[in-house]
């Protein structure tokens, strides 16, 4: 059914307290769905509301005002960032709010612990049938991969796009899947949406530590033909992959695949012939989008086929070097991604605890000091990703392994980087911080954080 | 002796800290032209606050101090006093400025070990006494200032500022002391590059860098390079074995100078820890 009026396609929704929606992050800060619709909601009344937006950035002012007025029952995301994560320390909800990876939240949607009464879609591009591409359009976005499994699971589909065509030939979404679509005047605005070329970090630290972590990547081993990498978008994890990209060229080798978000080095890397396949949950740049419409070894894929756990054709399984940031990282390893020292939220997981759990070498680089703090904490404030999962912390100082891997300490026992433990890391940080006052655990839990697998990690707190 | 020798500014407290991070042989704390007339007391005061309370081991520190006016000099002077430091860098030197500085009052850095900064072409006039100056380390050229004296075009192509290269080599080879090559403006890799290039070119052991992110490169280029390593071992195990001055290597005669330049060249390649068995600097 097709609709160009908003209330129109309410109307014919069966809207009630204590729905669930569901959205995408695709369009990230540029997104104007998630406002438009969730407005519009509340404005006929709902309360009670059960939200499961992919992720929730600056932009998502509606959620804030929601929960400010107690509209919100649940929320269960991947990931807060603004105003949204600081009305939930203020505030918290009704009911609670759970954070998952991008792999846990599609293995929730697809076994049901996620149930989604509508999944209101965001569409750059849909055809004449209904059939829908992130492709093409103002708020072209690229690959659509964490909404794949909404549109499978939820019990209501709403596409909602800007921008039609007459045939869409390789579509992400297929009309079948889709229950109602409405036209808008705009879902997005581009510049919030896609960044014109990233680039990698010419901060000198952060060039060190990008130094560090290609000269230990290189004595590890694991560059080697079909050798298959994993990094973010940031300056540092840029500079990280040029370096890997430019090891490949030199030693003559191949990768077999670069998996996770995708941009302009990937694909150069790709069109070079220094990597097979790109499998790609989300476009980082234009550059990443014109590739995925002309590339065929360029792959959109889902959120389960990229780090379900329980998708045994997940693609990260086959992942074997993986670099991560982190806010705090404690003895044990584990790694907090999701709050700062003093509880507020700041991020969370994405894909961090999927790909730390399933590939062969994680790395987790990040300045010693953050905000004239240490990175290193004796326990993190929130546990992101387990420290069993992490095999590896490089800083500009130095570089420490964690002793569950033993066969790394071996490797390493007389190298010449800066290998040292994790404690006289922190030796070093603390010899400019001093020994920082221990914070003190808010009371008030407002929500948790889970693993990919369901289980819960630790908790989140309010004021 | 040296690769690098990285200027970071007095007054700027993320770059003290992190002076030992960058990779550089050398660090110059600058008091002189990177910091503003009323930002010198800051500069000063938080130099030498850190470094009493951080200063790295194992690197040497250098301090360009300042030198038009005597008031400046005094004052820094007086603030490195008992400071932990390996020497001072000496803006405009000349032997008439050096006078002017080991004779100033109150000093006790009579230990500490001084760069000449050869920048004013008075200073080309006497460049050997100055290099043989018992105090005197080390010669740095001065491109910038130089240039600016003397119209030179300081662009690496124009072949005029060779000649002051050539020179200040000479001068410092000739009393055995270490000359340092002028830092390349540009933050271009290539450009970098080419300068260093020349600076290999012309003999200097060392070269400035005014930027962190310089260093890798000049530490890298300015190393002796495995090829060059491996063709000295093999000259230096074939004169062991023949035990002679002069013999051929591969249909090439070797005698005394390519033996001794080999022997320079490991014995640099061990300092900069390249050699098998050494700790190697990444």
């Amino acid at each position: 059914m097709r609709f160009k009026n908003l209330d129109a396609l309410l109307d014919a929704l069966s809207l009630h307290d204590q729905m669930s929606l569901s959205f995408h992050h695709h369009l990230r800060n540029g997104d104007a769905v998630l406002n438009l619709v969730l407005e519009a909601i509340l404005h006929r009344g709902y309360k009670d509301l059960n939200l499961y937006p992919s992720a929730i950035f600056p932009i998502h002012h509606t959620i804030e005002t929601a929960i400010k007025e107690g509209k919100i029952h649940n929320i269960t995301t991947n990931y807060i960032n603004g105003p949204v994560a600081l009305a939930l320390k203020e505030k918290g909800l009704k009911g609670t709010l759970k954070m998952q990876s991008h792999g846990g939240r599609a293995r929730a949607i697809i076994e049901d612990e996620n149930t989604i009464d509508i999944a209101f879609i965001a569409a750059p591009a849909v055809d004449e049938k209904g059939n829908a591409s992130g492709l093409e359009g103002p708020s072209a976005c690229g690959s659509l991969g964490y909404v794949i499994e909404d549109v499978k699971h939820a019990k209501t589909k709403v596409l909602i796009t800007d921008y039609t065509v007459s045939k869409l030939d390789n579509p992400q979404i297929s009309s079948s899947d889709i229950d109602y679509l409405l036209t808008v005047d705009s879902i997005g605005d581009a510049s919030g949406i896609m960044s014109g070329t990233l680039k990698p970090t010419n901060d000198p630290l952060n060039l060190k530590i990008a130094r560090l972590s290609q000269a230990f990547l290189q004595a590890s081993g694991m560059i080697q033909e079909n050798v298959s990498y994993q990094s973010g978008a940031g300056g540092t994890s840029l500079a990280i992959t040029k370096m890997f990209i430019e090891t490949l060229k030199n030693q003559g080798l191949t990768a077999s695949f670069f998996t996770g978000g995708i941009t302009a080095q990937h694909v150069q890397a790709l069109e070079a012939g220094l990597v097979k396949d790109l499998y790609d949950v989300q476009c980082f740049d234009l550059t990443a989008i014109e590739s995925l419409r002309k590339n065929k070894a360029h792959h959109a894929i889902s959120a389960s086929d990229y780090a379900n756990p329980n998708n045994t054709k997940r693609k990260i399984k086959d992942l074997d070097i993986v670099i991560l940031g982190a806010s705090e990282i404690d003895y044990a390893f584990n790694v907090n991604v999701t709050t700062d020292s003093y509880h507020t939220i700041i991020g969370g997981s994405g894909g961090h605890s999927d790909t730390a759990e399933d590939a062969k070498l994680t790395v987790v680089v990040s300045p010693l000091l953050k905000a004239r703090l240490s990175l290193i904490k004796k326990s993190v404030s929130a546990i992101t990703t387990p420290g069993e999962h992490i095999d590896v912390l490089i800083t500009e100082r130095g570089i420490a392994i964690n002793p569950k891997r033993q066969d790394l300490l071996k490797r390493f026992e007389n190298s010449p980087l800066p290998i040292m433990t994790i404690e006289a890391l922190q030796a070093l940080a603390y010899q400019f911080t001093g020994i920082p006052k221990p914070t003190v655990k808010p009371k008030k839990i407002i929500g948790t954080i889970e693993s990919r697998h369901g289980q819960k990690l630790d908790s989140l707190y309010g004021k | 002796m040296a690769r690098s020798y990285l200027f970071i500014p007095g007054n700027v407290p993320r770059m003290l800290q992190n002076m030992d991070v960058y990779d550089a042989d050398v660090i110059i704390i600058d008091l002189e032209d990177a910091i503003a007339i009323e930002e010198k007391d800051e500069a000063r005061f938080l130099t030498c606050e850190f470094l009493r309370a951080h200063r790295p081991e194992n690197l040497p520190i250098l301090i360009r101090i300042n030198s038009d006016e005597d008031s400046l000099m005094r004052a820094d002077l007086m603030a490195i006093k008992g400071l932990d430091i390996t020497g001072i860098v000496l803006p405009k030197t000349s032997l008439a400025q050096l006078e002017r500085f080991t004779s100033m009052k109150p000093t006790n850095t009579t230990d500490l070990e001084i760069y000449g900064l050869i920048e004013t072409p008075e200073a080309f006039f006497e460049l050997d006494k100055i290099a043989k100056h018992p105090r005197i380390k080390g010669l740095m050229l001065g491109g910038e200032d130089l240039s600016t004296h003397t119209n030179i075009d300081k662009s690496l192509d124009e072949i005029a500022f060779h000649m002051p290269k050539s020179l200040l080599n000479f001068a410092a080879k000739a009393a055995q002391k270490e000359a340092i090559d002028t830092p390349v403006s540009s933050l271009d890799d290539a450009a970098l590059i080419q300068g260093i290039k020349q600076t290999k070119t012309f003999g200097f052991d060392g070269k400035l860098a005014i930027h962190p992110n310089q260093v890798p490169l000049i530490n890298t280029h300015l190393a002796p390079s495995k090829t060059a390593i491996h063709e000295a071992r093999r000259i230096i195990i074939a004169h062991e074995k023949k035990g002679s001055m002069r013999f051929s290597l591969d249909g090439k005669m070797i005698d005394k100078p390519i033996i001794q330049r080999a022997q320079k060249l490991l014995d640099k390649a061990h300092r900069y820890g390249l050699l098998a068995g050494d700790a190697h600097a990444l």
